[in-house]
């Protein structure tokens, strides 16, 4: 009897026990927790450029990727990608010299322009042109055909400072007596022009104002897009968002810069590179390309423009 | 083997009571029912717990994988890390969070104060993999290390360790509570055991209780048919039996009584009728006799020429000769001295007259007081005589005793040789015809006969009869003869 007992003791230990996991990696002490080790600096001091987000932060990515890559192997230095949510961090960046050269929206130049001298390098050709356009979107189910229509309506703006995506559907409130808060239903952020046609597209948004460069470039790259949403006003022509450096970028990088830059539609290598930004060549750009932009800015109260 | 051990298994199961068996049986089910069930339940409980753990951490991660995306590319440290403490926060079975750039740099992790360094080479993944998850073996437990590249690997990998503790805790809260039922089960198997013990011993301890009764020869007990099962079948069929053997005792004890009535008529008579012939050969017999003998002898004298005074001297002669012999069988058939003198003197006499005719030495002591019943006394002197016969036709003996005494209200006789001895349970026809007749009257009188004898040790007749006899237990008046 005792022997039985054992017996069936013995059974449910082993029951009780977990079952054997069937390969274990290996064998960590979890609160054995020494400090991280400092990272490795770059050999070389790298190239720092910044990407305003005019399209979404991993758009960013997928895009300037083979750019950078390029700029890398040209320059022979490491190019670190440095992105921001908004347009003003990256104004900051430049103001201080933590970067070296940005890719910043038209309104965003403007402002750094004005204000603590930020420099153009070049701008981007695109289809021949040095201008592009703010787009006013809706889906396209809906029956607006302009403006006025949306009404009450939910609409998406993109950056704060954005030129196509704020500051021009402001001005186009203000022309039919309004301002956004009145006018709007609701009225949201979504910090970059791609995420803006998203929302649109997805019908959280009733309609949204892109730079229709962004657009082009999405429409090119999704067509079934363009079955979601379609463009019911074009404003006039803008001076293109440029490329520029800091106030503290040296003259030699500067440079360096803009002869690599200008030359690059000559390189059968840049191909890809140049494709991928939706960029034809880079040209040599004048700042009163960006007087029109001005006087549309000057319109709008800054206080509205802040966010 | 296996027989040995089955019947190693069978010397213990059979020697407990029926009480330990049932109990056994029932403890026996449920604890093996049991068992088996918690094992069952846990390898089940185990195994989807498993599953579901490696399923989780592979969508934590993802999922984790998919927001870390914009803090990390706007370098959103803090974002970073509050998303890994969310992640925490949220999802109780993760253990460690954190997130290596491409370089192998940890740029946001969930430990205080430190961090396991070798964690980091447990696990990895490539960049065209959707995941890779390694089992991790930690002192707290294991671990399921998930990790998934984020934006295909070009800004870094998601790490998350799932730890398997809420499934061992689910794992031992299941198992305490199957044991808890199993000893609950087993105290009410108990409880239900004990009270079907009682039910199906019940009627077996009646009958144990009727058997025992019927065996010491009472057959009055009936056990009551306690239910309509096998056991019930028994005590009917127990009850049946009883009747029929109450039945065929009552038989029985009528037909000894009738026997032994029978018998007693039978030595009665037997004696009587010796003791008519006994008187009538020394009375009528005898005094013819003597009559002839002293005519002949005053014959022989008147008549001293007679020619025929021999031929009255052999008359004579043969004459006293027949007297002897009608005086010895005179005291053979009924001595007179029996009547007159009692039992002590009779058997004296015996001794004398059969330790002359058969030259073997006997030592009598004869303790009586008084004198017995007559009917004692005819029965003593009668199982003597026969033992005595016996020895001196069958033992060879060389030399015998015999004692009579009283002792208390019994009377004890040993008649005692050395001769050859026999077998005394063997039947030996006319002997053993002697030996069931002496039985016969001790039987009669109350008392008990008892022949002890071996090959070459001589024999032993103890005879034992009471004066004041128990009253026999059969009624003969009573009693009817079907």
């Amino acid at each position: 009897m005792k022997k039985l007992f054992a017996l069936l003791f013995v059974i449910l230990l082993v029951s009780c026990s977990p079952i054997p996991p069937t390969e274990v990696a290996g064998h960590v002490n979890l609160n054995d927790l020494q400090p991280l080790p400092t990272p490795e600096g770059y050999e070389a001091v790298p190239l720092r450029v910044a990407v305003a987000a005019v399209i979404s932060p991993k758009g960013t990515v997928e895009s300037y990727t083979p750019f950078l890559s390029y700029l890398e192997e040209k320059l022979n230095r490491p190019v670190e990608l440095i992105q921001k949510r908004t347009y003003l961090e990256v104004n900051d960046l430049i103001e201080h010299g933590e970067v070296d050269i940005a890719f910043v929206c038209t309104s965003a130049y403007i402002q750094g322009h004005d204000t603590f001298g930020m420099e153009l390098l070049v701008a981007p050709q695109v289809d021949g042109k040095t201008t592009y356009n703010s787009y006013l979107i809706v889906p396209t189910s809906s029956s607006a055909q302009s403006m006025e229509d949306l009404r009450g309506k939910v609409f998406a703006f993109t950056d704060p400072i954005s030129l196509s995506g704020r500051v021009y559907p402001t001005y186009l409130v203000q022309e039919l007596g309004f301002t956004p808060e009145e006018f709007f239903g609701r009225t949201f952020y979504t910090y970059s022009h791609d995420e803006a046609i998203r929302a649109v597209a997805s019908g959280v948004a009733d309609g949204a104002a892109v730079d229709s460069l962004v657009y082009e470039y999405a429409i090119a790259r999704d067509p079934s897009l363009a079955e979601k949403v379609k463009v019911i006003h074009r404003s006039p022509d803008f001076g293109i968002p440029p490329v520029v450096v800091s106030p503290f970028t040296r003259p030699q990088v500067k440079a360096d810069l803009q002869t690599l830059l200008l030359a690059m539609a000559d390189d059968p290598d840049s191909r890809e590179a140049l494709a991928s930004i939706g960029v034809e060549r880079f040209v040599m750009i004048d700042d009163n390309a960006y007087d029109s932009v001005r006087a549309l800015v000057g319109v709008i109260p800054t206080s509205v423009v802040q966010p | 083997m296996i027989q040995k051990v089955s019947h190693r298994a069978w010397a213990i199961i059979g020697a407990v009571s029926v009480r330990t068996k049932i109990l056994g049986i029932v403890l026996g089910f449920i604890i093996l029912l049991g068992v088996g069930v918690m094992v069952q339940a846990r390898y089940a409980l185990s195994s989807t717990m498993t599953a579901q753990l490696e399923e989780q951490s592979i969508s934590v991660s993802r999922d984790l994988a998919a927001r870390a995306t914009d803090p990390i590319l706007l370098n959103d440290l803090l974002g970073l890390h509050d998303l890994l403490g969310e992640t925490l926060a949220n999802n109780p079975n993760v253990r460690y969070a954190f997130i290596v750039d491409p370089r192998g740099q940890v740029i946001a992790q969930t430990f205080e104060g430190g961090f396991p360094l070798d964690l980091l080479a447990m696990n990895s993944v490539k960049a065209d993999e959707h995941h890779h998850t390694a089992l991790i073996e930690t002192e707290e437990g294991l671990i399921w290390d998930t990790a998934v590249p984020i934006l295909d690997g070009k800004i870094g990998t998601a790490r998350i360790g799932l730890s398997d503790a809420s499934m061992r805790s689910a794992l031992s809260t299941l198992t305490a509570q199957l044991l808890l039922t199993i000893i609950l089960v087993s105290a009410t198997g108990v409880l239900v055991a004990v009270f079907l013990t009682w039910i199906l011993t019940r009627p077996i301890m009646a009958l144990v209780v009727a058997t025992k009764s019927v065996a010491k020869g009472d057959f009055t007990p009936r056990v009551p048919r306690w239910a309509d099962d096998e056991i019930g079948d028994l005590a009917t069929a127990f009850n049946a039996m009883t009747e029929e053997l109450a039945h065929t005792d009552d038989l029985r004890r009528e037909r000894e009584g009738l026997r032994r009535q029978l018998m007693e008529k039978v030595i009665t008579t037997q004696e009587d009728e010796r003791r008519r012939i006994a008187r009538e050969l020394h009375d009528s017999t005898s005094q013819n006799l003597t009559s002839l003998i002293v005519g002949l002898r005053l014959m022989e004298t008147n008549c001293a020429q007679c020619a025929s005074i021999s031929t009255a001297t052999n008359l004579r002669d043969v004459a006293s000769r027949t007297l002897d012999e009608v005086h010895d069988l005179s005291m053979r058939l009924r001595p007179r001295v029996l009547d007159d003198l009692g039992l002590a003197a009779a058997l004296e006499r015996l001794a004398h007259e059969w330790q002359a005719r058969y030259k073997i030495p006997i030592d009598v002591v004869i303790q009586l007081k008084e004198r017995l019943p007559g009917e004692i006394e005819t029965a003593l002197y009668r199982i003597v005589q026969e033992a005595f016969t016996n020895i001196a036709r069958h033992s060879q003996a060389k030399s015998a005793s015999l004692l009579i005494e009283k002792r208390g209200d019994t009377i004890r006789a040993i008649v005692e040789d050395d001769g050859v001895g026999f077998d005394a349970d063997a039947n030996q026809g006319e002997r053993h015809l002697g030996l069931l007749g002496m039985r016969e009257r001790a039987e009669l009188l109350g008392g008990t006969l008892l022949v002890e004898s071996t090959s070459k040790q001589g024999t032993s007749v103890f005879i034992e009869i009471p004066l004041n006899p128990q009253p026999a237990a059969f009624d003969l008046q009573s009693a009817t003869i079907p």
